[in-house]
């Protein structure tokens, strides 16, 4: 709608500042400071940041649920004060709680209902999210009875309820197991390959560098980092090669190439990698984390 | 409809989703065992109709329906504030109102549906007691018939003629449709009171403070025909009392104009009138304090 | 902003209005005496804080009904001071309720006033003086609630009652039962205010009573006091023969 954003543009904060006045005496206390930044259609975007930067409170200033102090956000064009900014967005809080009187089920026709859905188009998207949550087998118990990893999925699932095209998820895999987390980026990464824009916070910077294509870095409400994963992350002169049944003959031949060919080139490390303790975990677990133990 | 759900176009008011938030709070209050009070309730009708049977016939009756009207006036407004105030910091604290709305939903649906879904609680309570009420009138009405008809036959002056006088007697007493005027009444107060809970409670910061000023503005209702009275009528006085009386005279709603319970006990006849424009009245307060906690509600920092 | 201001405007409408409205159905439903004007400030002091308040929060009825059950007590206990200032308390918070007032009276004419008349214990004397003190208390409730009900048949009738049995009256017992039957009371009742007419010794009172008892006769009424007061009358107003009605050949 506004002329300085351009089609692809799915989030925008520009120069976003937040002052909360805290207590009788009003207090100032500023959370975000001058932030600006832009998510684009299709892309993971992980805010990151220790806690208390300032990541949830832009996030509620996106959704509409605190104002800001200075600038503004907007999602697909929409200034986050106009309750139809929310129209496309599906949102994950932290440490989700539903009414506990509520099934999963009905729970997801609850939020539906408020997404202006009905009859057979709700019903066949709340099986098709209780599905993709893995949560068919319960769908029939009170939410009270959930377990963490089981609410965060009904917590996802509920913001996936009308097809968002964008997704704000914070702490997604907060105090879950890593059966749960796990099942959690996998589904980010599916939703990633259907085109959703996904914006997530989370302090486990590992799953992070998973499934985000940019990062931000938040401290102290400011951005102090931000730009794509690879540029960040990657050692600009190093390159890793990793073989499998590689004989011993064949890594001295490569050894005498890399002596050979240049003067430059050192050769770093030359082992075998470590698997990780959670795909050490994850391979080792039967359980699949659908079901409470018996 | 076959437009996909990207598309669809946001109505800025919703009665589905109102529908929705207040069919959910009627089962989320329900859930609470809210109306186990409905037993007491029977209860009470029950003892305060088959009690007493040494006093007249018309005390009886009169006495029957001031016990099960006072508990159910205490049922309504307790429900009304209590209820209403527990409603929004729950959803707060559970943190489900950042879920609610941060889908497409003006606050103004929120606050309407959470209010409606109380009105919908209190009336349906208020209801099954009207007819929980109604069927103890009628029986212990009957009963206190055939024992005057009884006992006419003994004294061998059971004309036509005197049976119907007792009949007409009784039956002023008995169960008519002032009866369920006066519940309407009831019901009517109870959703004042209800919508200015939801006024405080849009800026209260705890449950417990809504509680007590609302029924602080419960029982200063109840006396502002008197202090309208005062302040429209009385010129002599004025400076900083006139200008309290004033504002609490704003504030506040006159409670009074729903107490006709008193005159539909003994019979006394509403006209469909008349509780129209105490139904408009209703809406007017309901109307006015539901905007006003909107206005709080739509600036708060959630 | 726009949506604030629509809703700013709206409470301003609401405001302006609110006080002319409630005004106006509060003076309908006082009209139609749906709603008491508010409580004498003297009952304060009867009622204790927390009554005064429960009875201003809509619970009037039932705090009458709840000073209506102590005073039956104080009566099952002959404690007849106590059932007088309950009763009273009682009428004041009701005052439009005619079972109250007809109930207060009737404690105070007949059970207080016989129970005082029975009182072996006591000089004669003092126990004419106290059933006679306490008639006219009974009257004096009537006629106070006459004032809150006029020409309420019910209290009209309970007056009759009195000046009939108890404070022997018979010209404004007649007038009280008159006065009910005009006012809505059963048939029987202008019966019984010719019957007291009959009693009294002036021409004017025996034509209004003849008059009555014949239009009853005529319309075929047969009861033992019209049969008994008729032929007084025609006695006394000298009525022809040939018109007089016939005389029974034994008595009923």
């Amino acid at each position: 709608m506004t002329p300085d954003i351009s089609p692809t543009t799915a989030v925008s904060v520009e120069n976003l500042t937040k002052i909360f006045k805290i207590g009788m005496t009003k207090k100032a206390l500023v959370a975000v400071r001058d932030l600006s930044f832009k998510v684009n259609q299709g892309e993971v975007y992980g805010l990151i940041g220790p806690n208390g930067c300032g990541k949830s409170t832009t996030m509620k200033i996106m959704l509409g649920l605190v104002k800001a102090t200075q600038g503004r956000t907007a999602i697909f064009g929409r200034n986050s004060e106009e309750v139809a900014s929310r129209n496309n967005v599906g949102f994950l809080p932290e440490n989700p709680y539903f009414y506990k009187h509520l099934s999963a089920r009905e729970t997801l026709h609850f939020y539906g209902k408020l997404c202006n859905m009905k009859g057979s188009e709700l019903h066949d998207r709340a099986e098709a999210m209780l599905t993709l949550t893995g949560l068919t087998h319960a769908a029939d118990r009170r939410v009270g009875g959930y377990s963490k990893g089981m609410l965060q999925r009904i917590g996802l699932a509920q913001a996936l309820i009308n097809e968002p095209r964008l997704l704000i998820l914070d702490e997604p895999t907060a105090g879950v197991d890593p059966v749960g987390s796990r099942r959690i980026r996998d589904l980010i990464l599916e939703l990633k390959q259907r085109g959703a824009t996904i914006v997530v916070t989370s302090h486990l910077l590992e799953q992070i560098q998973e499934v985000c294509d940019h990062v931000g870095i938040m401290s102290n409400g400011q951005m102090v980092k931000e730009g794509k994963l690879e540029d960040l992350i990657s050692v600009g002169n190093q390159t890793e090669i990793i073989l499998e049944d590689a004989s011993p003959e064949l890594l001295e031949q490569i050894r005498g190439l890399i002596n050979k060919n240049d003067q430059q080139t050192k050769l770093v490390s030359l082992g075998k990698p470590r698997t990780t303790l959670e795909k050490l975990f994850l391979e080792s677990t039967t359980q699949t984390g659908d079901q409470e133990p018996s | 409809m076959t437009e996909s759900i990207t598309t669809q176009k946001y109505k800025a008011f919703s009665v589905i989703r109102i529908w929705t938030l207040a069919a959910n709070t009627v089962t989320q209050l329900l859930r609470m065992r809210i109306l186990a009070f409905l037993t007491v309730f029977s209860l009470i009708a029950i003892a305060a109709g088959f009690s007493f049977p040494t006093m007249s016939p018309e005390q009886q009756l009169k006495l029957l329906k001031d016990v099960s009207f006072g508990s159910l006036q205490i049922f309504s407004i307790v429900i009304a504030i209590a209820a209403t105030s527990i409603l929004i910091p729950k959803d707060l604290e559970d943190r489900t109102l950042y879920t609610i709305l941060s889908k497409p939903v003006p606050r103004y649906e929120y606050l309407i549906g959470k209010l409606l879904g109380v009105l919908l609680l209190i009336g349906g309570g208020l209801l099954i007691m009207d007819l929980i009420l109604s069927a103890v009138i009628w029986i212990k009405q009957s009963l206190i018939i055939t024992g005057q008809i009884a006992a006419l036959k003994q004294e061998q002056s059971a004309t036509p003629e005197n049976v119907a006088a007792i009949k007409m007697i009784i039956g002023k007493y008995g169960l008519t449709w002032g009866v369920h005027a006066g519940v309407f009444a009831v019901f009517l107060k109870a959703s004042v009171i209800a919508a200015l809970s939801l006024l405080i409670s849009s800026f209260a910061s705890s449950t417990l403070f809504t509680i007590v000023v609302a029924f602080a503005f419960t029982i200063i209702g109840h006396g502002q025909q008197l202090l309208r009275d005062w302040f429209l009528h009385d010129t002599l006085s004025s400076g900083f009392g006139k200008i309290i009386s004033g504002l609490v005279v704003i504030i506040c709603p006159d409670l009074k104009l729903f107490d006709v319970v008193d005159k539909v006990i003994t019979g006394e006849i509403i006209s469909a009138v008349t509780l129209a424009s105490m139904g408009g009245m209703a809406t007017l307060y309901i109307v006015g304090y539901t905007a006003t906690a909107y206005l709080f509600f739509v600036d708060k920092e959630l | 902003m726009k949506h604030k201001l629509l809703v700013f405007a709206l409470l301003i409408a609401i405001c302006l209005s609110k006080l002319p409205l409630e005004n106006s159905l509060t003076a309908t439903l006082r009209r139609q005496k749906l709603l008491d004007t508010g409580l004498d400030l003297s009952m304060r002091e009867s009622l204790g804080q927390m009554g005064f308040a429960a009875s201003l929060g809509g619970l009037r009825s039932l705090i009458a009904s709840i000073s209506y059950l102590q005073s039956y007590t104080a009566f099952e206990n002959l404690d007849w001071g106590t059932v007088d200032s309950l009763m009273t308390l009682t009428t004041r918070l009701q005052p439009t309720e005619p079972t109250y007032w007809e109930e207060a009276s009737w404690h105070m004419a007949y059970n207080a006033a016989s129970n005082y008349l029975n009182n072996n214990e006591l000089r004669a004397a003092i126990r004419n003086k106290l059933f006679r003190d306490h008639v006219n208390r009974g009257i004096s409730i009537l006629d106070e609630g006459l004032r809150y009900l006029p020409d309420n048949p019910r209290l009209l009738m309970k007056l009759g009652d009195i000046y009939r049995d108890r404070k022997p009256d018979p010209k404004l017992a007649a007038e009280a039962y008159l006065n009910a039957y005009d006012h809505g009371a059963k048939s029987f009742y202008e019966r019984m205010g010719a019957y007291e007419l009959v009693k009294l010794n002036d021409r004017t009172s025996w034509e209004k009573a003849y008059a009555i008892l014949k239009r009853y006769y005529d319309s075929g009424a047969r009861y033992a006091s019209i049969m008994r007061d008729l032929p007084i009358l025609e006695a006394k107003l000298e009525i022809p023969v040939e018109k007089r009605v016939p005389v029974p050949t034994k008595a009923p």
